[in-house]
């Protein structure tokens, strides 16, 4: 299972890329956009992808032309949603955990997609549901 | 009681029960001889090569070309390092190890993707730099969804797509079998699921055009082909369409990674089976709320990863296909 280049984060310098990015990504709003392709990619695999048990297109449209993820769409309310749990895991990390600058992916983080979802989408959610 | 020589099912739907079994046995020499005439590989059954006169071969049938074996390795996942698995290195030297201690050596090496976990250049040359090691002719390779992270699999393209076609789908003979490898990881579509697309089914369907219904396939994809678990992702979209093209030929056996354990099924003359991967167990379909790397007891991982040996024996109509883990262990 995997993702790709998503999203996000609005308000943003909190995330500082360690590398130049490899490409320009379009309609980051959370995330910054010079963040590098590795830093995208383990943010949707580490967060994402194994910290709901998701794939790409939970959050991502399909492009009905070439049946690829459409990145860049807002489509999906999923997509959305996304977007605000990580303004709100950074709001909590700054607020509760006095971490300046909290970054998402970053080890440093208390609490993280992880901590509320243990590996499903919906917290909670239980096998069979 | 069942002993192992007891026929418990019969997976291969093709007719044959314990009794029918034994009574091909009784004529012996039943099966599929494939020769090579003109350069050109043909199968034929034993009953058009047999004198029944004599007993023996008719004049001018030339000895079958020499049984091979490969390996499928899958899920190497070079790059992750969590709780389910902090060294997915160690774990492909164990099964690169454990390749290079078979009794024979394999004449190449399938790799059906997720090579690395993030796509990321060192990644590759971490796994490139271990399968140096692996005693075979040859690697060849399909890509996981994980290794087209970014920019659309060019750094997997750059690596393993200089012969192949379109988004890197490619066909090769070896021995009178026909290998075709598909991508079906870049159009994930709704769900996860996999999706080839009408570009590489055209491309199929030509290249299985001048096939003979003998020939034997075998095609290997990341994401199953069959409807493992759709609910996760399990399957591809439009994977009918593919299968529907291989319906005329007699043997047929399809390899995906992606569900990181091992399952097989038979469908009429196809056979399907998923291999384990080398680097992390995903719990089994349905038994989690959602898929993803999954953490067991250290003592154990190495009983959960592993390898693919399949056989190619020229008098049998199916590939044997065989599972080994990377250690025996199984205690919990």
């Amino acid at each position: 299972m995997a993702c790709m280049a998503i999203i996000m984060t609005g308000s943003m310098a909190a995330i500082e890329p360690k590398s130049i990015a490899s490409r320009e990504f379009k309609n980051l709003s959370v995330l910054p956009k010079n963040i590098s392709a590795g830093e995208l990619s383990k943010i949707m695999i580490d967060e994402f992808e194994d910290g709901l048990g998701v794939s790409c297109s939970f959050c991502h449209a399909e492009n009905k032309e070439t049946h690829r993820p459409d990145y860049a769409s807002d489509q999906k309310p999923e997509k959305e949603i996304a977007r605000a749990m990580m303004r709100m895991t950074i709001g909590v990390n700054k607020k509760y955990f006095n971490l300046r600058r909290p970054l998402i992916g970053e080890p440093s983080l208390a609490v993280t997609c992880e901590t509320c979802h243990h590996g499903v989408p919906n917290p909670g959610q239980q096998v069979g549901q | 009681m069942a002993t192992e020589n007891t026929i418990i099912t019969n997976d291969n739907d093709d007719g044959i029960d314990r009794a029918g079994f034994i009574k091909c046995m009784a004529w012996a020499g039943t099966g599929i001889l494939w020769m090579m005439n003109g350069g050109v590989l043909k199968s034929y059954g034993m009953s058009q090569l047999i004198d029944k006169t004599t007993g023996q071969l008719k004049q001018h049938v030339m000895v079958p070309p020499a049984d091979f074996s490969f390996v499928q390795i899958s899920d190497s996942h070079i790059g992750f390092n969590k709780a389910a698995n902090t060294d997915v290195l160690g774990t492909l030297r164990a099964a690169i190890s454990k390749i290079n201690t078979m009794p024979s050596k394999p004449s190449f090496v399938l790799h059906t993707g997720d090579l690395t976990h993030l796509a990321q250049a060192e990644e590759f040359d971490l796994l490139e730099q271990s399968l140096k090691s692996v005693q075979t002719e040859k690697i060849f390779y399909v890509p996981g969804e994980h290794d087209v992270l970014n920019n659309n699999s060019k750094e997997f393209l750059g690596r393993y797509g200089k012969e192949t076609k379109g988004d890197g789908w490619y066909s090769f003979d070896f021995k009178g079998v026909h290998f075709i490898g598909l991508v079906n990881v870049l159009n994930t579509s709704e769900g996860g699921l996999g999706f080839l697309g009408n570009e590489q089914l055209s491309w199929l369907q030509k290249d299985l055009e001048p096939l003979s219904a003998s020939t034997p396939v075998v095609v290997f994809a990341h994401i199953p082909l069959w409807a493992v678990y759709p609910q996760w992702g399990w399957a591809t979209r439009d994977s009918e369409q593919a299968l529907s093209l291989l319906k005329r030929f007699g043997s047929v056996t399809v390899l995906n990674g992606h569900i990181h354990q091992t399952m097989q099924k038979t469908e009429g003359n196809i056979t399907f089976h998923t291999a384990a991967s080398t680097a992390f167990p995903q719990p089994a379909p349905g038994a989690a709320p959602a898929p993803g790397p999954m953490k067991v007891p250290a003592e154990r991982l190495r009983a959960v990863l592993g390898l693919t040996n399949i056989e190619y024996r020229e008098h049998q109509h199916t590939l044997a296909v065989t599972d080994a883990p990377l250690s025996e262990s199984n205690t919990q």
